[in-house]
């Protein structure tokens, strides 16, 4: 079985995998970091799997786990550490999760996309959101977090 | 959905060594992974079921956009999202950037590639057509050391076939210095925002100096036998000026003798009138580019 060498949420792990894991599964299963969810049949079209590979939204279950061999991960557990990340502030503060099952995703997505676009029209949060499949809130409140994060965001520096 | 089992996974770091890697294996066991958006998905689905995976993230002879002298070329490795977001992909070249600005979503464009994307040649797809208006040339190289460059007429030859050999690697996606006053354009119609096309078209003009169309090619994403020219209509287009008339008059010769399909996504007389509004779109945005 190949060893990989990853670093996950700042921690460095050397872990055993067979060639056709998942990462989703890896993450989830292996490394216990359950935040990372699956919402579809692994088929990339939910979402609620992404993850940053090397500071990048991606769907981790489009990718094996051999894959992240030497690669830095983020997990929404390692988006805010202590206290919570102006993103996760704002999806609390604006009724944005519901069942929350999709927040995970949104935010690893949306972090990123707010690094690129620090001042984002509503039109592109709603396209950035395309790849984030909500099924109970709608994304009226979603959207709003977004903007208003951007605004702490900027505002903070 | 789970992949079944793979014996081995291989990283190499260029070219040559992912070529000899490949050819360990019989025909079709091993397989190339570029950014997975449509391998990962045939493989759990197990349309793929490879021995060996050879993965192509390692080799950076595979990644970038040059442009030279108004040549242009894209290593296969090359994701959606730094095809979108290049400066230098105007005119004659902007298809390419409407085309990967809009692909799936930003999760799909930070992984996946040019080169991916015409290898799969999937059914219904925005590069290969793309690539196919701006009559790009697929650049391949094989294990005992040679190489070969297939013109996109004669690289996609229908949904999930190409003339890329088992055992070929895409290096690139090339072509030489466009003449002046070209311009191209790309939109689709999917069922939500930056879906797969229902229908997609793509258009490529040039102009003479006089603002006369010497030049056209069209091409279709969203037909049962996959992205294909628009012949018809690129007849129609030479000789005009880009008159609303011309372009409709084009496109409405290809949506009258296009074989469209009914399905799920849209009846037959739908994807013919998608023909015929995109193309309006389309085409007079590829006019206005060109004119610059
Ligand atoms: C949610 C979602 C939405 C999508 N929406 C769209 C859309 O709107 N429009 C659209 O066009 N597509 C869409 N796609 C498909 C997407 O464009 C894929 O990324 C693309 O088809 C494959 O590129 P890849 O780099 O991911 O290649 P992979 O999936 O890794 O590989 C695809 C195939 O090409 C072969 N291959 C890859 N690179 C090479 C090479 N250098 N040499 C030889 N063979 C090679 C592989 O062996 C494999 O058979 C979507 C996908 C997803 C998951």
């Amino acid at each position: 079985m190949p060893v990989i060498n990853v670093t996950v949420n700042g921690t460095r792990y050397e872990e055993n995998v067979s060639e056709r894991l998942l990462l989703v599964d890896f993450l989830r299963d292996q490394l216990a970091l359950t935040g990372t969810h699956v919402g579809c049949t692994y088929e990339g079209v939910c979402g609620a799997c992404t993850i940053h590979l090397d500071g990048e939204a991606v769907k981790s279950c489009l990718m094996l786990a051999v894959q992240a061999d030497g690669h830095t991960l983020t997990t929404i557990e390692g988006l805010g550490g202590d206290k919570l990340s102006p993103l996760q502030q704002a999806f609390t503060d604006n009724h944005s999760l519901h069942c929350g099952f999709c927040t995970p995703g949104i935010l690893m997505n949306m972090s990123e996309f707010l690094r690129d676009n620090p001042d984002p029209s509503d039109d592109e949060i709603r396209r950035g959101l395309v790849g984030n499949l909500c099924r109970c809130t709608g994304y009226v409140h979603i959207v709003r977090a977004v903007r208003e994060a951007a605004r702490v965001m900027r505002e903070q520096g | 959905m789970f992949p079944a089992r793979i014996q081995e996974y291989l990283r190499p770091r260029s070219v040559a060594e992912a070529l000899a890697a490949i050819t360990r294996y019989d025909a079709g066991d091993a397989i190339f992974l570029a950014g997975g958006q449509s391998a990962m998905q045939a493989i759990k689905s197990r349309m793929l079921r490879p021995q060996c995976v050879v993965d192509l993230q390692g080799i950076a002879e595979l990644k970038g956009v040059s442009v030279s002298n108004g040549a242009l070329t894209i290593g296969a490795m090359t994701r959606y999202v730094e095809i979108a977001g290049h400066g230098q992909l105007d005119g004659a070249f902007a298809a390419l950037r409407d085309a990967t600005s809009h692909v799936g979503d930003r999760q799909v464009r930070n992984r996946g590639t040019i080169g991916g994307s015409v290898c799969w040649n999937y059914v219904a797809a925005c590069t290969p057509t793309v690539v196919l208006a701006l009559a790009g040339a697929m650049n391949l190289a094989a294990a005992d050391g040679s190489q070969r460059s297939v013109a996109a007429d004669d690289f996609f030859l229908g949904p999930l076939e190409t003339a890329r050999r088992d055992d070929e690697i895409l290096l690139s996606v090339s072509w030489p210095a466009p003449p002046p006053r070209t311009g191209s354009a790309y939109k689709k119609w999917g069922l939500v925002t930056d879906a797969l096309p229902v229908i997609g078209v793509a258009v490529t003009v040039t102009l003479d100096a006089a603002g006369q169309c010497s030049a056209a090619r069209i091409a279709l994403a969203g037909l049962a036998d996959g992205a294909q020219r628009g012949k018809l209509g690129e007849a129609k287009l030479v000789g005009s000026r880009g008159e609303t008339a011309a372009i409709d008059a084009a496109m409405g010769a290809i949506a009258d003798a296009a074989d469209a399909h009914s399905d799920m996504s849209a009846d037959a007389d739908y994807r013919k009138q998608l023909i015929r509004s995109l193309g309006r779109e389309v085409a007079t945005r590829a006019f206005d580019r060109a004119r610059g």
